[in-house]
């Protein structure tokens, strides 16, 4: 698009050309024109002056006033009344005074204004003073003898700009009108009643929009394939609740916000174009999985459509690089201009470098899905890749889906929940069975663009599951869960294997042991013995007996007695669980201090240890040194090279 | 008298943003109505557009902000709630001399918002509270 500052400026002196050979027409001829076509013909009524421009209330007058008679040419009311703007330059060359009569020559421009029935007229360049010949005479005397004053308009400060549409009320988004309904999607059975129904169908989401301005939306409708179906946080209107110091919750995934999501959907025309059409707001992402299952892949038609944005690939790359996955299209496309007979070889087409991001407008029917017809050729079901395959593609920003197990969850949480991070340790077959070199465990990273619905939040928390990972980033070696990625309880429909191995994990999960090579926030699995204790990080705590729970409240009515708020119940004898940080050393990693928080599995000798180290007795670390710790499931905090430590928490996989 | 000029230079930019979400382009009678009602800070706005100097800047609670990367570097602030730029510019043309309506960095903000060419960073309160609150360093 670039050098719109350029633009101007070759228009701007283009324009000044003009001013100038035309004000040295203009007094090379004294006489007044014949009156041409174009010309606006005002009488001044009154002149005050803003941030230099000049603006003057006229009256409109039908004919040239030379051929008035002076009484005629007084103010008639019913003669429309207009604001005059004149930029400073013309404003000095005119020195008009109220009851100056003017012609404005075009090009001069016109504005209606919303809420005011007098239109106002700008670049007024080209205007010319009307010297009425009977009183010109005694008019240049008192023009020399008194200097007009024009009373000038202070503009204050407060008041902003608004460019937003004025036909909804300000700061109300669409969408909040469409929470109390329904999804404002029909099914084809009721098209007998459709108001649409009789309309023309188009194929061509570039033409929808390229006619918009002409002929309003509602009128056309076009026929498009749901290639996705996902939710995006709202941003606008997005309560962010600062939880201060309350200390995350026991499923802390979940905001306790309903979290603002819109269902969205990735189409593409006939002709090979996407566009993101943003629908309603959900309160959350549950049904996510039905509207995709019903969705996609099927045709629809889309009317009353709103442009929200026209996004480029530098502004938004995670859009584009869903879009990339879907590139190029499986089946030819149309291209626009050409009879429709020639084959068109899809594989050359560059990707699309532009792409419209469509809202609903409130209150009607936008979006007719055809969920009784067949999967549409055009669409693309993901491509589901073994972990192993996704480890080695080479390339940033690459979309990819796969099918993997949740062995462990943890929760990074940023500067407010609203910003949490969810580490997902996932694995699967290819994983699992594969040679030395690739992790048997990977980390999945998932960030709070991505939606998630407490369904599947929950599901996560409580036991290792299954997962079906669609349209997740991979790039730099890392995977992500970001917006428009989805996770699914259960497999889609349809998907395309893409040679990968998705059968389940038979046998136990293994990790990889502690080594040189290990990173931090990873998980492994280390054997060792004990070397030391760090006797300051002692710590016991009670738990509940029934449920594990371990952040248990005093009882409200008797502070004496525990309180387990997942069970409701007081907790009459509480399992006391220890921890204590011991060194050990591995022979995985011979050379390194490890540091290991251990909780979960402990020996006796442990046990007994950290009792006494904790009811302050005097103690024998003797007891414990020399002897054998593992296999421990482990979480490795950090691992450096220089000094040569690694720092774990035990863990229990889900 | 109610003034007259915020309600047109409103509408044109209104214009401007629908002429822009529909063809993507701004017809060059919009072009020279800005240089009309804006005069010399329309190109030095645009050229800032171009440039995509333009960012907005907001905090978790809501608040917003504009800074505008000047041509000479330095950057300014613009508010959202009312028209104020820390620029020389506005303190001079604006404020004392009341010559015109805004400085050419509100006029690209307007213009950015219109085009949807602001770049857009999510910052802490206690930055913005910063950004907000910054003494002015250089002299004159």
């Amino acid at each position: 698009r670039g050098g719109l500052a350029e633009r101007l400026c070759r228009l701007q002196n283009r324009e000044r050309s003009a001013i100038s050979f035309w004000r040295h027409q203009c007094t090379a001829d004294a006489k007044i024109p014949a009156d041409k076509s174009g010309v606006l013909i005002v009488k001044i009524l009154e002149i005050f002056e803003e941030c230099t421009i000049q603006v003057a209330i006229c009256q409109q007058l039908e004919q040239s006033p030379a051929t008035l008679s002076s009484e005629d040419a007084t103010i008639s009311a019913g003669e429309p009344i207009l604001k005059v703007l004149f930029a400073r330059e013309t404003a000095a060359h005119l020195k008009s005074r109220p009851q100056d009569v003017i012609h404005i020559y075009p090009p001069w421009q016109k504005l209606l204004l919303k809420n005011t029935d007098v239109p106002v007229i700008m670049n007024t360049y080209f205007s010319q003073k009307v010297l009425l010949s009977e009183h010109s005479e005694p008019r240049e005397n008192t023009h020399g003898l008194t200097k007009m004053l024009v009373r000038k308009n202070i503009i204050s400060l407060a008041q902003t700009f608004s460019l937003d549409d004025h036909d909804q009320e300000l700061h109300q988004q669409p969408s909040d009108n469409q929470v109390a309904c329904g999804p404002q999607i029909r099914n084809n059975c009721d098209s007998n009643q459709h108001p649409l129904a009789r309309s023309v169908v188009n194929d061509s989401l570039l033409e929808m929009v390229e006619s918009q301005g002409a002929m309003g939306w509602r009128e056309v409708q076009v026929r498009v394939v749901i290639q996705r179906v996902y939710c995006l946080p709202a941003r606008e209107g997005y309560r962010s609740h600062i939880q201060g110091n309350k200390p995350l919750c026991a499923t802390p995934i979940v905001n306790s916000d309903p979290p603002n999501v819109r269902l969205c959907l990735l189409v593409q025309d006939a002709y090979g174009m996407f566009s993101e059409v943003q629908l309603q707001s959900l309160s959350s992402a549950d049904d996510i999985e039905q509207y995709g299952r019903r969705w996609e892949g099927k045709f629809c038609c889309l009317a009353g459509m709103k442009i929200q944005q026209r996004t480029t690939r530098g502004r938004a790359s995670g859009l584009f690089s869903l879009i990339d996955s879907l590139w190029p299209p499986v089946v030819p496309v149309k291209v626009p201009g050409q009879s429709q007979d020639s084959e068109m070889m899809t594989a050359h087409l560059p990707p699309p470098s532009f792409c419209y991001i469509l809202t609903v407008q409130a209150g009607e029917i936008h979006v007719e899905v055809d969920e009784e017809e067949q999967i549409s050729n055009l669409y693309q079901p993901p491509t589901v890749h073994g972990l192993k395959d996704i480890l080695q593609i080479n390339g940033c920003n690459q979309r990819c889906s796969f099918w993997a197990q949740v062995l462990y969850l943890r929760l990074q949480a940023k500067q407010s929940v609203n910003q949490r991070e969810v580490w997902l340790f996932v694995t699967d077959s290819t994983l699992q069975d594969g040679v030395h070199i690739t992790p048997k465990v990977v980390a999945v990273s998932v960030a709070a663009s991505c939606v998630l619905g407490t369904e599947i939040t929950a599901a996560l928390a409580a036991a290792s599951r299954l997962v079906f990972f669609k349209d997740v980033l991979w790039g730099n070696g890392r995977i992500i869960c970001v917006e428009r990625t989805v996770l699914l309880l259960q497999k889609p429909l349809l998907y395309s294997a893409a040679g990968a191995d998705l059968s389940e994990l038979t046998g136990p999960v293994r990790l990889d042991e502690l080594d040189s090579t290990t990173q931090a926030n990873s998980i492994c699995a280390l054997r060792g013995t004990v070397v030391g204790v760090n006797e300051s990080t002692a710590f016991s705590w009670p738990t509940c007996d029934k449920c594990g729970n371990g952040k248990l409240e005093l009882c409200p009515q008797d502070r004496g007695l525990l309180y387990c708020n997942q069970c409701c119940e007081v907790v009459v004898s509480p399992v006391l669980k220890m921890q204590l940080e011991v060194f050990l050393s591995c022979p995985s990693r011979p050379q390194s201090t490890v540091r290991v928080k251990v909780w979960h599995k402990m020996s006796s000798g442990l046990f007994v240890l950290i009792n006494m180290l904790l009811s302050l007795q005097s103690y024998e670390v003797q007891s414990v040194l020399g002897k054998e710790v593992g296999l421990l499931n482990c979480y490795v905090h950090s691992a450096t090279s220089h000094p040569n430590c690694v720092a774990l928490e035990e863990i229990v996989l889900l | 008298m109610d003034s007259t000029l915020p309600a047109v230079a409103e509408e044109l930019l209104k214009e401007i943003k629908k002429a822009f979400q529909e063809t993507s382009q701004v017809p060059d009678d919009l072009l020279l109505g800005l240089k009309f009602i804006f005069g010399p800070s329309a190109v030095p706005a645009l050229d800032l557009v171009d440039q995509r100097s333009v960012t907005r800047v907001k905090s978790p609670s809501g608040r917003t902000a504009y800074q505008v990367l000047g041509s000479s570097g330095k950057l300014y602030t613009c508010y959202s709630s009312c028209h104020f730029c820390t620029c020389p510019a506005f303190g001079f043309a604006v404020l004392q001399k009341s010559e015109s309506l805004l400085c050419k960095h509100i006029l690209a903000v307007y213009l950015s918002q219109a085009m949807g060419a602001c770049q857009e960073l999510t910052v802490s309160e206690e930055q913005l509270t910063s950004i907000l609150l910054a003494e002015e360093e250089e002299e004159g």
